[in-house]
């Protein structure tokens, strides 16, 4: 039992202490967040109309757009997707270098939380085209980098599931992750590179936001950030304390047999 | 009696392994003849698929997206085939035995799939012409499409490679293949299929041309250079 306490993966030290109150501060401040968003953001004239437009079968002046409350929580969860995945680039070279397995679990988690990060990117963002732009799906540069971003997420998952050796699992799949994180610069950057996009540029200095859009998107990014790392903390936990237990009924196992 | 060996120079194991592949090919011609038949097949589905379109159709138009989907469908064809014959029997457990440096390994790989695939190109790019672009006449910059299927084919070999050592060893491997490699060239395939549609049917060469080109082009370093970095890894898993 001495020896589990010293193991090679400590748990419970600061990183774990911290990962409850991100955890909680995350969900608040995306709370706040919804909050700010419905009432103190003023509301946005719709973005694209100029004169009368038929948007959705209907015709629409410059009225106000309440869909444009979907910004303040699509930019949020496609930014921290895109951190996320550089944490899965970071574990997966780590991992090649040290060929220690907890740099691939790690890497896992973080496809994982990925792919929430990436869906939730692609619904709020598909909802922004239909009643913003008025279609379901155009093959616009930003949308078709993340587009396959996404597809890449998923196949991360399928590469896994079909290896059965762990050793060249992890390896496979952190190559692979390594070749995927090229598509999330250029995905970040196309809006920049390529200007005649309809996806609007939204990191830079001069973004024109006005004070009350800018703290609810703040609020939802840092609770975004913040909840994604609470649930790698706990998830790294889990799978570490999960393996614990694994070796001990292997041990009681072997005591009973004798 | 002192025996000297001569440790044999990285490029003549590059050449002897790309020999190897390419006599390998001439003997059996399975991966070309079966590449060759399924783009012809291909070609055929196309005929189907546009019969109903009518005489205005404006088939320069789409002739750049229809050959780039031939040309990913084909060698996704080849690029399975390319190392399910290493594994048959341990020619590849034979080729890590000798002590040379694992990209070189990928780079004779990269360089055969590439040939097999722009020998292909040279198949399938007239029989193209011949069944879609003899009703109309493509703009007169066309041969110029031969530079983005050049620079197109190189990411194809150097991405390919790389996922088909993976996929050799995983379960279900065609599919597999498809699932990493079709989002892996997506950017490739964007920028190729934008140069050839501009020179085939006109419009503004010195812009999109010049851009897509040195896109894709950028595109094939960066992933060519990374799987090569990233092969040693692969193939000794």
């Amino acid at each position: 039992m001495e020896d589990m306490r010293k193991s090679k993966h400590p748990i419970g030290g600061l990183a774990d202490k911290l990962a409850l109150p991100a955890l909680t501060l995350g969900t608040v401040l995306t709370a706040l967040a919804f909050l700010l968003a419905f009432t103190v953001a003023s509301p946005v004239m719709g973005a694209k109309v100029n004169g009368v437009e038929l948007i959705g079968d209907e015709m629409i002046g410059n009225q106000i757009l309440l869909s444009q409350k979907i910004f303040y929580f699509h930019m949020p969860v496609a930014v921290t997707s895109m951190v996320v995945l550089a944490g899965t680039a970071f574990f997966a070279i780590r991992f090649l270098m040290t060929r220690d397995a907890l740099y691939d679990l790690k890497a896992k988690i973080c496809t994982e939380l990925a792919l929430v990060f990436v869906i939730c990117t692609m619904i709020t963002g598909d909802l922004w085209t239909r009643f913003e732009w008025g279609v379901w799906w155009t093959w616009e540069p930003r949308l078709t980098t993340y587009l396959i971003l996404t597809l890449m997420v998923i196949a991360y998952f399928i590469l896994r599931a079909a290896v059965d050796e762990p050793e060249r699992r992890a390896t496979f799949a952190s190559v692979f992750s390594i070749i995927m994180f090229i598509d999330v610069p250029i995905s970040f950057m196309i809006t920049r590179l390529i200007p005649s996009s309809v996806h609007p540029v939204i990191l830079r200095t001069d973004s024109g936001l006005s004070p009350d859009m800018l703290a609810p998107m703040l609020c939802a990014l840092f609770g975004f950030s913040l909840i994604s790392y609470g649930l790698y903390r706990f998830r790294t936990r889990t799978e570490i304390i999960g393996q614990r237990v694994d070796v001990l009924k292997e041990a009681l196992d072997n005591k009973l047999g004798n | 009696m002192a025996v000297s060996v001569k440790k044999p120079s990285t490029f003549a194991q590059f050449k002897t392994l790309l020999i190897k592949d390419l006599q390998r090919e001439f003997r059996t011609k399975d991966m070309l003849s079966s590449m060759a038949i399924y783009a012809l097949l291909v070609l055929v589905v196309y005929g189907a698929a546009l019969s109903q379109t009518g005489r205005q159709f404006d088939i320069l138009q789409m002739s750049g997206g229809l050959l780039w989907a031939l040309i990913v469908f084909t060698s996704l064809l080849g690029l399975n085939r390319s190392f399910s014959y290493e594994k048959e029997d341990g020619c590849l457990e034979g080729i890590l035995l000798v002590p040379l440096d694992r990209s070189v390994v990928f780079l004779s790989k990269a360089c055969s799939n590439l040939i097999f695939l722009l020998a292909v190109e040279v198949l399938i790019l007239p029989l193209f012409f011949f069944f879609f672009l003899t009703t109309t006449t493509p703009a007169p910059t066309w041969p110029m499409m031969l530079l983005p299927l050049f620079v197109g084919t190189i990411g194809i070999a150097g991405i390919g490679t790389l996922l088909s050592t993976i996929t050799v060893n995983t379960r279900g491997k065609d599919v597999m293949l498809a699932v990493l490699f079709i989002p892996l060239i997506f950017p490739l395939l964007f920028a190729c299929v934008s140069a050839t549609t501009v020179v085939v049917a006109g419009g503004d060469i010195e812009g999109i041309f010049r851009n897509s080109v040195l896109m894709a082009a950028g595109y094939d370093l960066v992933m060519v250079l990374l799987s090569w970095v990233l092969y040693d890894f692969v193939v000794s898993a």
